[in-house]
């Protein structure tokens, strides 16, 4: 179990330091230069050396790459090209407020959709279940951004329950407040994910419910309570696990869309900011930053599933 | 039984594929007619007709330009069937090989490709395409090439454990003792016998590359305007929701349509060729 | 009156409702089960034996019909009842016992379940008792055992803990299904073994359900056979198997390959296959696969008594005694002289399996190199096979055969060692006449074909492949090939899915033999088929040697199988081959200790339980690390001491030709005696 851990803490460096050379990379390799990206495509040649010379852009590549990286790894993300402050604040800043959201999501989306999973596979065929199954269908189907839509129109616009936009700290305007900027984004991320979870539970329950070792329960004299509880669920509760971490990527991409809507001062909508004013370190340091928090979610999601299966648990014989 | 997926013929055919493909089929003709059937020019500005309602003149309503939406919906539809379907298909056309490969050749091919996946398939869908659309001018190709990448490592990884899975059935070795060459066992003892799988997973990442694809361009990372992508028309009608609220509601219902059908195709062929999914329960 | 019978079932039927109409899976069975006995119930894959006792638990699967005169368990309706008795007066083990284990749930947790649940047991009682219960049943360490998950127990441990389970609140009646089938022999042997104990000890009355006669005769007092959802005959198993009365009894009776009979070549197939259970035969269903069927045979038939026992045949008396066709009436084959010339030498082959991947691990907070575990899968084999012979290779599951039989074809490198063929030394790639000359036929009929070939096109491509035929040449060769496994050339055009398991299993010989072999590898090539089938296909292979002068490696883990097939027999333990010789000279003593158990172990009709001597090892062969010494010196019962662990046994040879790998001199093996029953 100890070494199962090692190797799954070295792989996250290895993933977050590969990120880095990929952004790095990819930045700096692809045709145009960086200081074109920055001033635009009606800069004078004078502007653009200038800013070649401040950023080192005239050093080999190695070098550029490992200033960057060794400043990373100080925790100097460089400074913001827009707003002129350092932009490892502004990204941590922002990664707890998007933690936030994906957190209070996830929890839900595990809950609601790990219920309706079970209760659609033990009540297999009847109505209910038909009719969940359809609305799984639908629900995983349509994307977030047209969820927002709706939501700002119905709940903001039409019964002007909910802000529609904007963020209140806590500390500003109490914990109501704070709240209510929350519902729309975490209901909107919701939807889509609690219907796919709900969608993999249910087949996982069923194969469990199927198994041979449900019929050995059964063949016991265990109540159906027992066998759906104690002897399917444990079993089908493994699948669940990867595909939660599936979904954190999903999820990772609807926070994106659902900062952007609902003006949410996340990472989310501060890298979409970075790319639109081309704000490399800001971008750059963005995108390392949701690499490293997606590569730790899943580190989280195979622990759990470690813990969880006695087979990695405990070795043993095949 | 052996892990051999096979369509025997004359099953039913599941009632999600008939509805969803017909429904996909309605909107890829819609698409491909759209030049001739639609009432107005999509890109025509009318500063008189500016947000007015459904009506019978403007199915959909027209925009803050004047535009008749329904006409550019019909233009637009085309963008949704290409980042699905063409990113699918990338993905299958670059991971596939990939994966046969890495499953033929075991040792540091496979490491190698293999390894590869890995970190890629740990990088957030949304931040792949994102950084590569951020640092080159946006446009459809270059939507579809990120979103075709984001599913080039799930088809490689999919294509290898399928390919590996077969190559461990006996007839592969019967193959093989009978001196036949990789091209050959590949062609006629894999190939034939892996598509169904194959087929099944692609056809249920089309309605994730297309989420993915439209929210990208409702970021403003896909087509330009005044190109009338769906997710992009989603997004430029923002400032006009309350006002105007058929300018975002008619292209995301189409939207929705569409990714609800292709859902279907896609589990609907899951039913029609996943053998896992078939006789439940012992007799 | 009679002690009211345990069990007692009255005209039971049990439906399935599907697409293509109901499928009767049982009609009319009858049967009761008296405290303390056991009963048999047999017949082949189909015949609804699992159904049957699923419907006795009260758990005959969704959408079941299930209808009887009468279901009774000690007087109580099981039809009401059976979720209350099932766990607590009915006990019941599964064939699997892999499948039948909750992955995620402790043994003991397992097994102490239904002791809280039923008996109000604390926990910590409970948890005791399944200790105790697990010691009961023979497994050592069970206070250790009861922590452990099922994933790491071996597949003998794994059934005992079943039965434990089924065991654990004094059960009266005890339910298995097929329960050894999933096992290797030796291991089938000590539960059988501990079945038998806890029959005597214990009273409890069982009804076993097994396709394997010779585990009827050896465990049950009363005999049910089954087929396609009818009780056809019905009796004391003694009385049963000594003189079968109906056709199909005798039929099964007569397809087994036996141990103990060696070579009496051909066996006695049942032509033919299951009827379609979905429509209704009102006659004897059994007719279409009947050797003495008459028109009469569409009436209804009763069961009726005759000689002791019931028989659904009115035919049975009249036809009485007269011999199956294809069996006595058949002259013993004359003694085949194979060539003394080898075609296949095989010298100190090995190949070591790498378990998992080298990598990076943090031991005590440090990072250190991970070397992956390793498996001696073959190690330092060495034999021959002459032209024309078939050299049986016998050995449990995990001994390394298969790995052997694919070594042999180059179809997997070796690590070490030599291959020649036909006085040709064969390189790791070997040239293309090698793979024309030397074939393969596997075990897995539904694996062996690939499903989007028809049977024209996985024939005529061997063919072409190897520049033996083409165009209307090539088509006369599969009509001849379809010929040789006795198909009509109808088949071409069939897919894998539209045939059953012994149609498959021929289609994979056609294709073996269409480059016209002279050596071909059959990896436990009739395992996977029901005894009349298999009979079937075994008299192929053996007619088809005699016709081409083909050489067989014929791997398989039946020593019945292989006696009757081999010329010669090499007996593997854990990767090495412990014994070989002629087919004589190995199954009767000199033994080698492992081929002493192995033969001892196997269950046999007509022995009754009666065999004079029995053999039992312990544990299994998957549990034991490698070690220096000989491979079998853990389980061994005639280990002599610390020799045995520490120094590779020396070869022994009792006759020419005859070796075994043993510390034990060769006077010691001579003096052991026969552990085959006499045949009956």
């Amino acid at each position: 179990m100890a070494g199962f851990v090692g190797r799954r803490l070295l792989s996250v460096v290895a993933i977050v330091w590969a990120m880095t050379v990929l952004v790095f990379g990819i930045v700096h390799l692809l045709p145009g230069s960086v200081a074109h990206m920055i001033l635009g495509e009606f800069a004078t040649a004078d502007a653009i050396a200038t800013l070649e010379r401040r950023l080192g852009l005239n050093d080999p590549l190695w070098l550029q790459y490992w200033r960057w990286f060794s400043a990373l790894l100080r925790g100097d993300f460089g400074l913001s090209l827009t707003m002129d402050r350092p932009a490892g604040p502004l990204i941590l800043e922002a990664l707890g407020r998007s933690a936030i959201l994906a957190g209070i999501s996830i929890v839900l989306v595990a809950l609601l959709g790990m219920a309706l999973g079970i209760h659609s596979a033990v009540k297999r065929g009847s109505v209910e279940d038909q009719v969940l199954t359809i609305a799984q269908y639908v629900f995983i189907a349509i994307p977030e951004f047209f969820w927002c839509i709706l939501a700002i129109l119905l709940f903001a616009s039409w019964l002007g329950w909910l802000p529609a936009t904007g963020y209140t700290p806590m500390g500003e305007g109490g914990v109501l407040r704070w709240a209510s900027h929350l519902v729309l984004p975490v209901a909107t991320l919701a939807l889509g994910l609690t219907a796919h979870v709900s969608r993999m539970v249910r087949s996982s329950m069923l194969e469990a419910l199927d198994s041979h070792y449900v019929l050995a329960a059964r063949a016991k004299g265990m109540p159906e309570r027992v066998v759906l509880w104690r002897h399917a669920l444990p079993n089908a509760l493994l699948p669940a696990i990867t595909v939660l971490a599936i979904d954190v990527g999903l999820l990772i991409g609807g926070i994106v869309v659902a900062e952007t809507v609902f003006s949410y001062p996340g990472l989310g909508r501060l890298l979409i900011y970075a790319i639109e004013n081309q704000d490399l370190p800001l971008m750059m340091g963005g995108m390392i930053v949701v690499t490293a928090a997606y590569a730790l979610a899943n580190l989280v999601a195979d622990l759990l599933y470690a813990l969880l299966n006695p087979r990695i648990r405990y070795g043993g014989a095949a | 039984m052996s892990g051999v997926a096979l369509a025997r013929p004359g099953r039913r055919w599941p009632a999600s594929l008939v509805v969803g493909g017909a429904v996909v089929g309605v909107i890829a003709l819609l698409a491909i007619l759209g030049p001739w059937i639609a009432p107005y020019p999509p890109e025509e500005f009318a500063v008189l007709d500016r947000l007015r309602p459904p009506s019978a003149a403007h199915w959909f309503g027209t925009d803050e330009f004047g535009r008749d939406v329904f006409s550019r919906v019909l233009a637009g539809a085309h963008y949704s069937l290409l980042m699905g379907f063409g990113a699918t298909g990338l993905s299958l056309l670059v991971g596939v090989p990939l994966g046969m490969l890495a499953a033929f050749h075991r040792g540091w091919v496979e490491e190698a490709v293999m390894r590869g996946v890995d970190l890629l398939i740990s990088i957030p869908p949304v931040l792949l395409g994102l950084l590569i659309l951020a640092t080159t001018d946006p446009g459809l190709g270059k939507t579809v090439a990120a979103v075709g990448l984001v599913y080039v490592p799930i088809m490689t990884r999919l294509s290898r454990a399928v390919a590996l899975g077969l190559l461990a059935e006996d007839f592969v070795d019967a193959a093989r003792a009978r001196a036949d060459g990789m091209v050959r066992i590949l062609w006629s003892e894999i190939l034939p016998n892996a598509w169904s799988p194959i087929i099944v997973e692609t056809a249920l990442r089309i309605t994730f590359a297309i989420l993915l694809g439209s929210a990208l361009s409702f970021l403003g990372l896909g087509p330009q305007p005044p190109a009338s992508e769906w997710g992009l028309m989603i997004a430029e009608s923002r400032p006009f929701i309350e006002e105007a609220p058929w300018i975002g509601l008619m292209p995301g219902l189409c939207l929705c349509a569409l990714l609800v059908a292709v859902n279907m195709v896609g589990e609907g062929l899951r039913d029609l060729l996943d053998p896992r999914m078939r006789g439940r329960g012992h007799g | 009156m009679a002690e009211q019978p345990l069990l007692d079932v009255r005209d039971l039927s049990l439906r399935y409702p599907g697409p293509r109409g109901a499928v009767r899976a049982l009609e009319g069975v009858s049967l009761s089960l008296s405290r303390g006995r056991v009963m048999g119930l047999v017949g082949e894959s189909g015949s609804g034996k699992s159904s049957l006792v699923m419907a006795l638990l009260g758990l005959p699967g969704t959408g079941a019909v299930l209808d009887a005169a009468s279901m009774q368990f000690d007087g109580l309706d099981l039809r009401q009842q059976a979720a209350a008795l099932r766990g607590r007066r009915i006990g019941m083990v599964f064939q699997d016992p892999g499948s039948a284990l909750n992955p995620a749930m402790t043994i003991g947790a397992q097994v102490a379940e239904p002791l809280v649940r039923h008996l109000r047991m604390s926990r910590q009682d409970a948890l005791d008792r399944a200790a105790a219960l697990l010691t009961e049943v023979g497994i050592a360490r069970a206070e250790s055992v009861v922590r452990a998950y099922p994933h790491q127990l071996s597949g003998g441990m794994k059934q005992r803990a079943v039965i434990a389970t089924a065991l654990a609140c004094e059960p009266e009646l005890l339910l298995l299904d097929e329960p050894t089938t999933a096992l290797d022999v030796t291991v089938e042997a000590q539960i059988l073994d501990l079945l038998d104990r806890l029959r005597r000890e214990r009273g409890v009355g069982m009804l076993l359900v097994s396709h394997n006669l010779g585990i009827v005769d050896r465990l049950c007092d009363d005999l049910t056979v089954l087929y396609a959802g009818r009780v056809v005959e019905q009796g004391a198993a003694a009385t049963l198997l000594a003189a079968p009365r109906h056709p199909y009894t005798r039929g099964l009776l007569a397809a087994v390959p036996r141990a103990d009979r060696g070579r009496m070549g051909r066996l006695a197939p049942i032509p033919g296959g299951l009827p379609d259970l979905t429509r209704p035969d009102p006659g004897c269903n059994f007719r279409p696969r009947c050797a003495f069927a008459l028109p009469s045979c569409a009436a209804p038939q009763a069961l009726a008594p005759q000689d002791g026992r019931l028989v659904r045949c009115h035919r049975a008396e009249a036809v009485g005694l007269a011999p199956l066709p294809g069996v006595t009436g058949a002259p013993p084959p004359p003694p085949r002289r194979p060539s003394d010339a080898p075609l296949l030498i095989a010298t100190e082959l090995t190949k070591t399996f790498r378990l998992g991947r080298p990598g990076l691990a943090l031991r005590g907070g440090r990072l250190a190199l991970r070397r992956p575990a390793e498996l001696r899968a073959v190690d330092d084999v060495s034999f021959h096979v002459a032209r024309g012979e078939v050299l049986g290779l016998v050995g449990e599951s995990g001994c390394g055969k298969s790995t052997l039989g694919r070594m042999v074809l180059r179809l997997l490198g070796a690590d070490a060692g030599r291959l020649r063929f036909d006085g040709q030394p064969v390189t790791d790639r070997p040239a293309v006449e090698f793979r024309r000359r030397a074939q393969i036929v596997f075990q897995n009929p539904n694996s062996s074909l690939n499903p989007r070939q028809t049977v024209e096109q996985a024939l005529r491509w061997p063919l072409v492949r190897f520049g033996l035929a083409r165009g209307a040449a090539a088509d006369r060769e599969v009509d001849r090939l379809l010929e040789l496994v006795r198909l009509p050339s109808s088949y071409r055009a069939r897919y894998p899915h539209q045939m059953s398991g012994g149609e498959k299993q021929r289609i994979g010989i056609a294709r073996a033999l269409a480059s016209r072999p002279d050596f071909v590898v059959c990896d436990e090539a009739v395992s996977a088929l029901d005894v009349s089938v298999q009979a079937a296909v075994l008299n192929l292979l053996s007619d088809l040697r005699d016709e081409l002068g083909l050489a067989y490696l014929f791997i398989s883990h039946d020593i019945g199988v292989i006696a009757h097939l081999a010329d010669r027999i090499a007996v593997m333990y854990r990767g090495a081959i412990v014994e070989i010789g002629t087919a004589e000279q190995v199954l009767s003593p000199a033994y080698h200790p492992y081929t002493e158990a192995l033969l001892s172990a196997v269950p046999l009709v007509g022995s009754g339980g009666r065999a004079a001597r029995r053999v039992r090892l312990t544990g299994d062969a998957s549990a034991v690390p490698d070690g220096a010494g000989c491979r079998f010196a853990p389980r061994c019962p005639r280990r002599i001491g610390g020799v045995c662990d520490t120094v590779p046994p020396p070869v022994r040879q009792p006759a020419p030709g005859h070796r075994i790998a043993c510390h034990l001199p060769l006077e010691t093996l001579a003096a052991i005696p026969p552990a085959l029953g006499e045949a009956a």
